[in-house]
């Protein structure tokens, strides 16, 4: 997050440096948010179309009275940045029913397992019984990752040892799980081209219809996030998406907008390896954040 | 493989050919095509401030060079970019590890490998396969369970051990990473052991405490191959890892992993250039046969093919 903070506050102070906003100084800021987002991993389209609108609402709207230009031109960098981020609305997580079966899948490594165990410890400090289920059967000891999570926990776990088939343990673990109120179950990692396994995780999906298919994204391969949720999206819906390792240098802008694109909603960031650091997240106060909290809350009650 | 990063390459030679003008390739010659190079790069995910590095070389490099004026224009600019690309990454050397971990064992058994990285890209299941290759070629192998952190991780080394046959040492949740990693090369020495190949936990770049860790372990046991694994689907991030590991910690060489996952192969070039050590091998895929040796001279004959 650090560097991308710094990223963006560079920009701001750079905008907030100008005398007057003409033709020429706006092209300069429009190469400089170029270049920021870039950095960030926003896919080079999605760049594009953010400066042009960006570019185009300096030139058309006038600020309201007593807000100098270069404000007005942060207060509109920060909308816009809040709109590629996927909204205003946080997107909240909320069992709807018992038991409230959530799926995660995602690509290898992304941090599905650990994200389970954190999701569930989310939940159970708000009074949910969670119970978790691990149907990666390709992982050497993806069994006991899981299940040594659940024991620091304290959550119910379903697994099996040298299981084979994971739609049957997937079908076995919500058997025998049947009193939590929310059911959390793992997957094994794949990609959009290993066609076999994704095979697999729709054959899950159809056996246990979940409520919500949460989608877990590395922020730290950034834009490749779209593609892998694409593909994904071919085979089984995609509710929701948590983005993990945001306590990198963290290019997460780039899994953010990517993800809004698809029309999933980003729910929580995943902060570090302890099974406590998972944030809900919440776009305004994201992107807040990316261009300098304190000094934005005064412009934003201004305007 | 890398397809997309190699039509970036193509369109940059049929732009220059296309724009040149005389019969030496001029600034404005270059100037014209290179910013559509640049941006297919960021594309691609080379992180942007390498992008910025390698067109600028590139640029200095294609310069004044030589083009006919009839015959085969493209053949002579191809020729050029190929040659532009490998002076950029000619501090890069190539590096076969099977042989050159070979030569080593004839002075100093056993031959130490560090796997390190951040979290999830792929050190724990490379070592599994670089166990399996090595016993392929007949050597010895041993692992130490040095990620002594992460739920479910010795465990994981252990059933990798299982299946390609190697042994694992020590590894109790908690222990110092250090002193399992030491244990296992003292084990590997008194048993003539070839290989002793080291499994650490993986670490945020930005984890101070942890960096210091992965020093510490580098100068207890000071192995001869210190190993960085990273996950190819990288995008500017890999700049920012490679500044900071290299602050902390020895790099000798690196794979990389996931690349059967369809990368854009942008981040090898960024690794390439930025940490100027040889990537020895490439993942693709999640079993044991799946790392194939790499050179950087086919990588980038590759890009212009
Ligand atoms: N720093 C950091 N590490 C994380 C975070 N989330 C997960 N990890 C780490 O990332 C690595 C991979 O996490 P796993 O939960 O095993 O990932 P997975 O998606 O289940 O992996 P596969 O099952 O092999 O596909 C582990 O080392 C985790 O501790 C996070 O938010 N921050
Ligand atoms: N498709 C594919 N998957 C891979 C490759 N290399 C590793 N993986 C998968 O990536 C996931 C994470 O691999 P690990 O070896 O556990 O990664 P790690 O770096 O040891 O993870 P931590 O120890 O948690 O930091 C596993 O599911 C592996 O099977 C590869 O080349 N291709
Ligand atoms: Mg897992
Ligand atoms: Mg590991």
């Amino acid at each position: 997050m650090k560097a991308l903070t710094e990223l963006f506050s560079k920009l701001v102070d750079k905008i907030r440096g100008v005398e007057y906003i003409d033709e020429a100084t706006l092209q300069e800021i429009a190469r400089e948010i170029q270049r920021t987002l870039l950095k960030a991993d926003v896919p080079l389209d999605l760049v594009k179309t953010f400066t042009d609108n960006a570019v185009k609402r300096i030139r058309e709207e006038k600020p309201p009275a007593g807000i100098p230009p270069r404000e007005y031109l942060i207060y509109v960098l920060y909308e816009e940045l809040v709109k590629l981020m996927g909204g205003e609305q946080p997107a909240e997580f909320k069992p709807t029913k018992k038991p409230y079966i959530v799926l995660l899948l995602g690509v290898e490594g992304s941090g599905k397992t650990t994200t389970s165990a954190k999701l569930a410890r989310y939940l159970m400090k708000r009074g949910y019984k969670v119970g978790m289920v691990e149907t990666d059967t390709i992982r050497p000891a993806a069994f006991d990752q899981l299940k040594q999570l659940a024991e620091k926990i304290g959550a119910p776990f379903y697994g099996e040892r040298d299981g084979k088939d994971a739609v049957e343990i997937a079908r076995r673990g919500v058997t025998n799980l049947k009193g939590v109120d929310v059911l959390i179950i793992d997957t094994a990692g794949r990609h959009r081209n290993e066609e076999a396994l994704l095979q697999e995780v729709k054959a899950i999906y159809d056996a246990v219809n979940p409520d919500e298919v949460v989608l877990v994204v590395d922020a730290t391969v950034g834009k490749l996030a779209a593609a892998q949720a694409e593909a994904f999206m071919k085979y089984l819906p995609i509710h929701t998406v948590i983005i993990t390792k945001m306590d990198s240098t963290a290019r997460g802008g780039g899994a953010l907008a990517a993800v809004a694109k698809t029309g999933a909603r980003v729910k929580f960031i995943g902060v570090g390896e302890d099974v406590e650091e998972l944030e809900p997240f919440n776009p305004r106060k994201f992107v807040a954040r990316l261009l300098g909290m304190g000094d934005l809350d005064a412009l934003l009650e201004k305007i | 493989m890398f397809n997309r990063l190699k039509k970036a390459f193509s369109k940059f030679v049929e732009s220059v050919v296309s724009t040149v003008k005389e019969d030496t390739l001029s600034e404005k010659d270059v100037n014209e095509v290179i910013s559509n190079l640049y941006f297919d790069l960021i594309e691609n995910d080379v992180a942007v401030e390498v992008a910025d590095a390698v067109t600028e070389e590139l640029k200095k490099r294609l310069i004044g060079v030589k083009v006919p004026r009839f015959g085969d224009k493209e053949a002579v600019v191809k020729k050029a970019v190929l040659e532009a690309l490998i002076g950029v990454l000619s501090d890069v050397p190539d590096v076969d590890f099977y042989q050159d971990s070979k030569n080593r064992l004839e002075t100093s058994r056993p031959v130490t490998v560090m796997f390190l990285g951040p979290n999830g890209y792929g050190k724990t299941t490379t070592l599994a396969k670089l166990a399996y290759h090595l016993q392929e070629r007949g050597f010895r192998v041993v692992a130490a369970a040095a990620d002594t952190f992460r739920a479910g991780a010795r465990e994981q080394l252990e059933e990798h051990g299982r299946r390609v046959g190697f042994r694992v040492i020590g590894g109790s949740y908690g222990a110092d990473p250090a002193s399992v990693a030491y244990d296992a090369v003292q084990h590997a020495r008194s048993k003539g052991f070839h290989y002793v190949l080291i499994d650490t936990a993986g670490r945020m770049h930005t984890d101070a405490n942890l960096m210091e860790e992965l020093r510490k372990i580098q100068r207890v046991v000071e192995p001869q191959y210190s190993i960085f694994v990273f996950d190819a689907q990288l995008g500017n991030e890999a700049l920012e890892i490679a500044r900071y590991y290299s602050k902390y910690v020895k790099i000798d060489g690196m794979i990389a992993a996931k690349v059967d996952a369809y990368p854009k192969g942008g981040s090898i070039l960024t690794f390439l250039y930025t940490l100027k050590r040889p990537v020895y091998f490439l993942g693709v895929g999640q079993s044991y046969k799946d790392l194939v040796q790499f050179t950087k001279q086919e990588y980038v004959s590759q890009l212009l093919t």
